[in-house]
């Protein structure tokens, strides 16, 4: 939950002005708006990495979650012990963490490949090994920082649907950066447009799709719509 | 009405079928033959040079036939010249033990605390651009003939490049590794262990094979100022122009260079054992 929260960088570039935006536990929010406009601000100042200058943040900082632009690997470390990573910082028994390192690189169908070191997976499979670090955790909160930006469009959808069948399992609350719209309306329950800088929100759509989703509905006539919705949104916020 | 098509000049390309890989013989030709018809074309330059010398300073450069009957076939001087080199080796080893420690500690040091940084960075340059041989007498005068202060010059010799790499390496860690270690609330002796000095490793192994190569001819030329206590290789090479014996000078040389090469490649090899498998300068 964050409230009127303004960031003012050192160099005096107004970065964000009086966002206010709650997130109820179980609903995925996609924040969405112009390149610059503050989105990873506003993900960083919630997860601790960034220090806002004036408003409230709450956040349960010990169950959060965080995926960033690229997959973050360690580049020495072969798989298997990147997906430990965070365990082994948090102090878990070594047989635990192998344990649940094995499962979660099953559960994104990385299995036959923990002894390859990051350099020789793709963009989508080292994006997957970097969501099963993350979930290896369990978080309670999930921040995405547009994890998916860098793939390409099939890898992307692709690892949208393993995104939502997670989110089915898993049941964590999501905070999702993107610049896609039709990726922001198909993965979540609440889309917020923000305004080009100095970011503020402008426009909050509910998304109203049963759930799970599943990929019929990106070729429906209600999503269609509803991205079309989001983008004349956009398109004001971005004059505005 | 619609105008006719432009005139094409259409170009066959021709099919490149895969050419056969190259056997085992081939390939070691292609790689080995290049520096031996250097090696051979060097020597013959060096024959050349030799019969182009006055008679009574033909000594300068010996032929490779005295230097296999005075030098490299007489048991006596083979010792003396293994001796000779586990000296020298010593001193540039027990050199780099006092050079990488304290040059890693140094860089560790300017990472963590910027201002420690601006304190020793401007002296770490000063001390390089120090030629070292010049203050090898003022070492002489402060600590005396014995192998300490050989091991000093060598130290010297090879310190800078240890602390400059190290601390470009931590520098360079990528900033979301960093964030995802603070994510997790981790401490900076964690993070410096586990992101810090594996993500340098390559940046501080290039610093190491420069020291390496370094620290022998740091021996060696600390050498040269200390006629005392036992005897390296360049000991050998002042006495060989002593006694006149200019067929084992060349060999000292020629150990000399075996020598620093060798302290190079075993760190290069020590590198890619660690490396290749994961850092983009590792094999394919």
């Amino acid at each position: 939950m964050v409230d009127a929260v303004s960031m003012v960088f050192p160099d005096g570039t107004k970065a964000l002005d009086k966002v206010t935006l709650a997130i109820k536990p179980g609903e995925f929010v996609s924040l969405i708006g112009p390149s610059g406009c503050g989105k990873s601000t506003l993900l960083r100042i919630a997860a601790g990495l960034e220090s806002h200058t004036s408003g409230d943040v709450w956040v349960d900082r010990d169950s959060l979650g965080y995926t960033f632009q690229d997959a973050t690997l360690l580049p020495w470390r072969k798989v298997l012990a990147n997906v430990e990573l965070l365990m082994e910082l948090r102090g878990f028994d070594p047989a635990e963490r192998r344990r649940i390192a094995l499962e979660q690189i099953e559960l994104v169908g990385l299995s036959g490949f923990e002894n390859h070191y990051p350099r020789r997976l793709s963009g989508g499979m080292k994006m997957r090994a970097s969501l099963a670090r993350s979930l290896a955790l369990n978080p309670a909160v999930f921040l995405f920082d547009e994890p998916f930006g860098a793939l390409d469009e099939i890898t992307r959808e692709r690892l949208n649907d393993e995104l939502i069948a997670l989110y089915t399992v898993q049941k964590f609350t999501g905070l999702f950066v993107t610049h896609s719209i039709p990726e922001a309306v198909y993965l979540s329950t609440k889309v917020v447009v923000m305004s080009k800088r100095p970011g503020r929100i402008v426009a909050s759509f509910d998304i109203a799709f049963p759930e799970p989703r599943s990929p019929e509905l990106r070729y429906s006539s209600g999503f269609a719509e509803m991205c079309g919705e989001i983008s004349l949104a956009l398109r004001n916020a971005m004059e505005g | 009405m619609a105008k006719s098509p432009r005139k094409l000049a259409v170009e066959r390309y021709l099919a490149k079928p895969l050419a056969a890989r190259p056997g085992l013989s081939q390939r070691l030709a292609a790689a080995l033959l290049p520096p031996l018809l250097m090696g051979v074309l060097v020597v013959i330059a060096y024959i050349w040079t030799r019969s182009g010398l006055e008679t009574h300073r033909q000594f300068l450069m010996p032929t490779l036939e005295g230097l296999w009957t005075r030098a490299f076939s007489k048991p006596e001087v083979l010792g003396q010249l293994f001796n000779a080199a586990v000296t020298t080796l010593s001193i540039a080893l027990a050199g780099l033990a006092i050079s990488i420690p304290i040059g890693m500690l140094l860089g560790v040091v300017m990472f963590r605390f910027r201002v420690m940084e601006r304190a020793i960075f401007p002296y770490l340059v000063a001390l390089q651009s120090i030629p070292i041989p010049a203050i090898i007498p003022l070492l002489q005068s402060a600590l005396g003939f014995g192998f300490l202060p050989k091991v000093l010059i060598v130290a010297l010799f090879t310190f800078f490049s240890i602390p400059t790499t190290l601390l470009l390496g931590l520098k360079s860690v990528d900033r979301s590794i960093i964030d995802l270690f603070r994510l997790q609330k981790a401490g900076w002796p964690t993070m410096l262990i586990k992101a810090g000095f594996p993500s340098a490793a390559p940046t501080l192994f290039a610093g190491l094979r420069i020291s390496a190569g370094l620290a022998v001819i740091g021996a060696i030329v600390s050498e040269l100022f200390f006629l005392s206590g036992p005897g390296g290789l360049g000991q050998m090479l002042i006495n060989a122009k002593i006694d006149f014996k200019y067929e084992q000078m060349y060999a000292a040389l020629l150990v000399s260079s075996v020598l620093s090469i060798s302290v190079y490649l075993l760190f290069s090899w020590l590198g890619n054992r660690l490396f290749s498998e994961w850092h983009e300068s590792g094999g394919r």
